[in-house]
């Protein structure tokens, strides 16, 4: 069978679900986004940090897809032409995710104690840091990594409608060719990220681990996401012919060990810090092991790692296209937690709390980011049909 | 399909297996090697190089015995040397040979059955090399079981706080397990070798290694279950052997050592070092024993492209871990990195950048890593490069730490560099050994992967 009889182009019926659900996200996402503004009028120290949580969340999807997406381009093989257009709607959203770092970046003088006028005057390692930890350098950081991310996206975008359109093996070498470099860019951008968005909330604090565990936690929201979104679609033309639990059992696996590499590495830190005990260091660690973050701490032993990981060991749950999706869903909750659980008790100190704007803002972020994803991906066929490892694929699932 | 004919031609230039072998040439020419074929003067040379530095081995190792570890240049603050240094980079090494046998296995990524069985063997003997180390630096290794808590009459334990002590445990279960899938795969090859041979003392021998393998639907459908069970257990140990090696580092406070992220790194270097080995190896030994149709081209790159990708992860820990040093804000720590950087150590230091960052760029250029020559080059490279690392990290650190009245360098002695060498040769020794003896490419397991294989779809 040749893939030239084959059609993946949108069918009706999806169509008409997806623009259903599409609605629904942008009312839903509007009205807490109007909540939000509320909120922040009264409290806008409070608002702009349950977003840049948020924030930080979705910007792990889209840009852990745009890793996926250049992952599968280097190693070819089966599992990664069934993710491929998902991931390319999703990193179609990075430009609509650059735009929604203002609030972000209005928000500076609440979030970071390192941008406060004068601080360097007092403290003498923000006066070491001041360097880095500045205002416009901040700025012109965050700036660099939307600019590769989003010249990254548009480049591989680009080459997968060339190769949609004309066939052939040149677009993919061009993409294959472009992943590799893009890989390394992402590596330190996320990296660097993390150390600005998150870490230098607390700007006396340093672990070299820090970037590492946001590159897996990115990695394994955006294949949470894409099971999700992969499963959902399975129940109608055109992946309802194509999709088998073959192909769901390889992301299962995939799954399964990116929750023990995030396990790996959470746990690493924890122990070296525990370990050596150090009074700038652990102090990190004191935060959020006391009282109610401790419950959330305990939580993400067992929720983020044991519970998914114990499931995921089964193989008939893999191949199950319902549980793995819950399963998926349940682990997009909890990194959510998890994120919770790196960015918030620096805002908190010694007192666990939970303001009602830390549920709007996933809900308003979350509503306007799927409804800009759904737009996005009704716009090109659901599988890449010159792909060279599209029989591959076909035939994998059989 | 123009197109696809394209495609066709291209893969046939780029297969995991020349075309062309049917199941009995493969068998003949791996099986030639051990049973007819004359013994080149390649092996020979190889094997007596290894052979006379086993002897210096021997000869270091006696003298050690009789004057102490004094005979080494370790003297207070620098305790760990080149003993520890020489054992993390030998332990590293191993890591590849269980990745590609166990990980890739799982990967169902089938280009590994041409390159598993030495570069099994290739882990084995590496950790025999790195197991030496720890023993003798003890200082009285015929008391090495004093590390394992035994019910004694002295009423002492060891210190499970220690990660020297889970060293103990993590590298006595890689060494079992390696040696458990290295022999559990070698006994359909063994039976194939005993109905093959024309000696019978070899009849005999390899007989009594197949342990009555006949090759019967009943022995396969085990062999197929053992060898996953025992892939899902070697898979853990790719992580977990190196990830308590840096451990040894990290537990401690010291400047440059205590760093959170050194369990990845080390695990990445220890991979990174180990196919540099298994490219170092392979590509001499393809040629000398004209395997270049099992051992092809794209065995060489796939092993260089997980080269590159290694080193990249590497040289991400260097770069982060120089520029949180900074970021830290912490004197000790920028003032380790800077003594690193200008210090005593600083041309050792710089040499591993270049071996270890800079050269191994040139990897990212297809011609340097379809061409054996270039590859090789490479290869040795990266495994001076990886043993600078460890070199660094630990000389560097030790030297210099809090106090500076507590500071004193490191020189190697002769018998730093004798008991270095002889390890090369025990590594050669058995290694070349095991080559002359044993199929060193896996029979069954090539022979998969020929298309007359292939009979899906029935």
């Amino acid at each position: 069978m040749t893939a030239q009889g084959l059609d993946f182009r949108i069918g009706a019926d999806l169509l008409a679900d997806l623009r259903r659900w599409r609605g629904r996200f942008g009312i839903v996402g509007a009205v807490a986004a109007i909540a939000l503004i509320i909120g922040a009028i009264f409290s806008p120290a409070q608002a702009v940090r349950s977003y840049l949580w948020s924030y930080i969340f979705y910007v792990g999807v889209a840009v852990g897809c745009l890793a996926w997406l250049m992952t599968q381009y280097l190693t070819g093989g089966a599992w990664g032409v069934v993710i491929r257009r998902p991931c390319e709607a999703a990193v179609r959203t990075i430009p609509l995710l650059a735009v929604l770092f203002i609030p972000v970046a209005i928000g500076i003088p609440d979030l970071y104690a390192w941008a406060h006028a004068g601080i360097e005057q007092t403290d003498a390692i923000l006066r070491h840091k001041h360097v880095f930890l500045n205002l416009p350098f901040f700025l012109i950081r965050t700036a660099a990594y939307f600019t590769g991310w989003i010249l990254w996206e548009w480049r591989l975008n680009h080459w997968s409608a060339v190769e949609d359109r004309d066939g052939g093996t040149f677009p993919h070498q061009r993409m294959a060719r472009l992943s590799g470099p893009g890989l390394v860019f992402w590596g330190f951008s996320v990296t660097f990220m993390a150390i600005d968005w998150a870490m230098s909330i607390e700007p006396h604090w340093y672990s070299t681990m820090f970037g590492l565990l946001f590159i897996v936690g990115q990695g394994l929201s955006s294949l949470a996401f894409l099971i999700t979104v992969l499963v959902l679609l399975s129940y109608r033309s055109p992946l309802s012919g194509v999709l088998t639990p073959r192909h769901l059992h390889d992301l299962g696996k995939l799954l399964l060990a990116n929750v023990m590499v995030w396990a790996y590495f959470a746990f690493s830190q924890w122990l070296i810090t525990w370990a050596g005990n150090l009074p700038h260091e652990i102090t990190w660690y004191v935060e959020r092991i006391r009282g109610g973050w401790g419950v959330i701490a305990m939580a993400l032993i067992f929720l983020h790692f044991a519970l998914p990981f114990a499931l995921l060991l089964s193989r008939d749950l893999k191949r199950n296209f319902k549980l793995l999706a819950g399963i998926a869903i349940f682990i997009l909750v909890m990194r959510y937690v998890d994120i919770y659980w790196l960015v918030m008790p620096d805002f908190r100190r010694g007192a666990f709390g939970v303001s009602w704007m830390d549920f709007v803002t996933p809900i308003a972020l979350g509503g306007v980011w799927l409804w800009y994803f759904l737009v996005q991906l009704d716009k090109r066929p659901l599988m890449p049909l010159h792909d060279p490892h599209l029989e591959e694929a076909l035939e994998h699932g059989r | 399909m123009p197109d696809g004919q394209e495609v066709v031609e291209k893969q046939a230039k780029s297969e995991i297996i020349a075309p062309g072998y049917t199941f009995g040439t493969v068998t003949d020419q791996i099986s030639a090697v051990v049973l007819t074929k004359k013994t080149p003067l390649f092996w020979v040379a190889c094997f007596g190089v290894g052979f006379s530095l086993l002897l210096v081995f021997l000869w270091a190792v006696a003298l050690l015995l009789a004057k102490g570890v004094g005979i080494w240049g370790i003297r207070t603050p620098v305790m760990w040397g080149f003993a520890i240094t020489n054992f993390v980079w030998w332990i590293g090494i191993g890591h590849a040979g269980t990745l590609i046998s166990a990980i890739l296995l799982l990967l169902n990524q089938s280009w590994r059955n041409s390159i598993n069985r030495f570069a099994e063997a290739m882990t084995l003997f590496a950790v025999a090399c790195a197991g030496m180390f720890p023993l003798l630096h003890l200082g009285r290794p015929w008391l090495f079981y004093w590390l394992f808590p035994y019910p004694n009459s002295m009423g002492v334990q060891p210190q499970f706080r220690s990660p020297l002590v889970w060293d103990v445990f993590a590298v006595s279960t890689y060494a079992t397990v390696s040696a458990m899938f290295w022999y559990v795969g070698l006994m359909p090859d063994m039976a194939t070798l005993r109905d093959r041979a024309k000696n019978r003392v070899a009849r005999v021998l390899y007989g009594m290694g197949a342990m009555g393998w006949r090759g019967s639907a009943k022995h396969w459908s085990i062999y197929e279950t053992a060898s996953l069970l025992l892939a899902g257990l070697a898979t853990p140990l790719v992580l977990s052997v190196h990830t308590v090696v840096s451990f040894d580092f990290t537990i401690a406070i010291l400047p440059g050592w205590h760093s959170t992220f050194f369990p990845p790194y080390f695990v990445a270097g220890a991979i990174y070092s180990g196919f540099a080995m298994v490219l170092a190896l392979a590509i001499p030994l393809r040629s000398v024993y004209g395997l270049q149709g099992l051992i092809t081209d794209r065995h060489l790159e796939n092993a260089a492209k997980i080269m590159l990708a290694t080193g990249l992860i590497v040289s991400y820990a260097y770069i982060m871990e120089t520029f949180l040093a900074w970021y830290s804000g912490d004197i000790f720590e920028e003032a380790a990195f800077w003594h690193r950087m200008t210090g005593p150590y600083a041309s050792t230091y710089w040499a591993l950048i270049s071996c270890n960052i800079i050269l191994p760029q040139a990897l990212w250029i297809k011609r340097i890593r379809t061409n054996p020559v270039t590859l090789f080059i490479w290869s040795i490279i990266v495994l001076i490069g990886m043993w600078l690392e460890r070199y660094v990290i630990i000389v560097s650190s030790l030297a210099q730490d809090y106090l500076p009245s507590s500071w004193g360098y490191f020189h190697a002695t002769r018998w730093d560099w004798a008991t270095f060498a002889g390890t090369v040769g025990l590594f050669m020794f058995l290694f070349f050994i095991f080559i002359r003896l044993l199929p060193m490419i896996s029979i069954f397991e090539v022979r998969t992967l020929l298309p007359q294989a292939r009979v899906k779809g029935a």
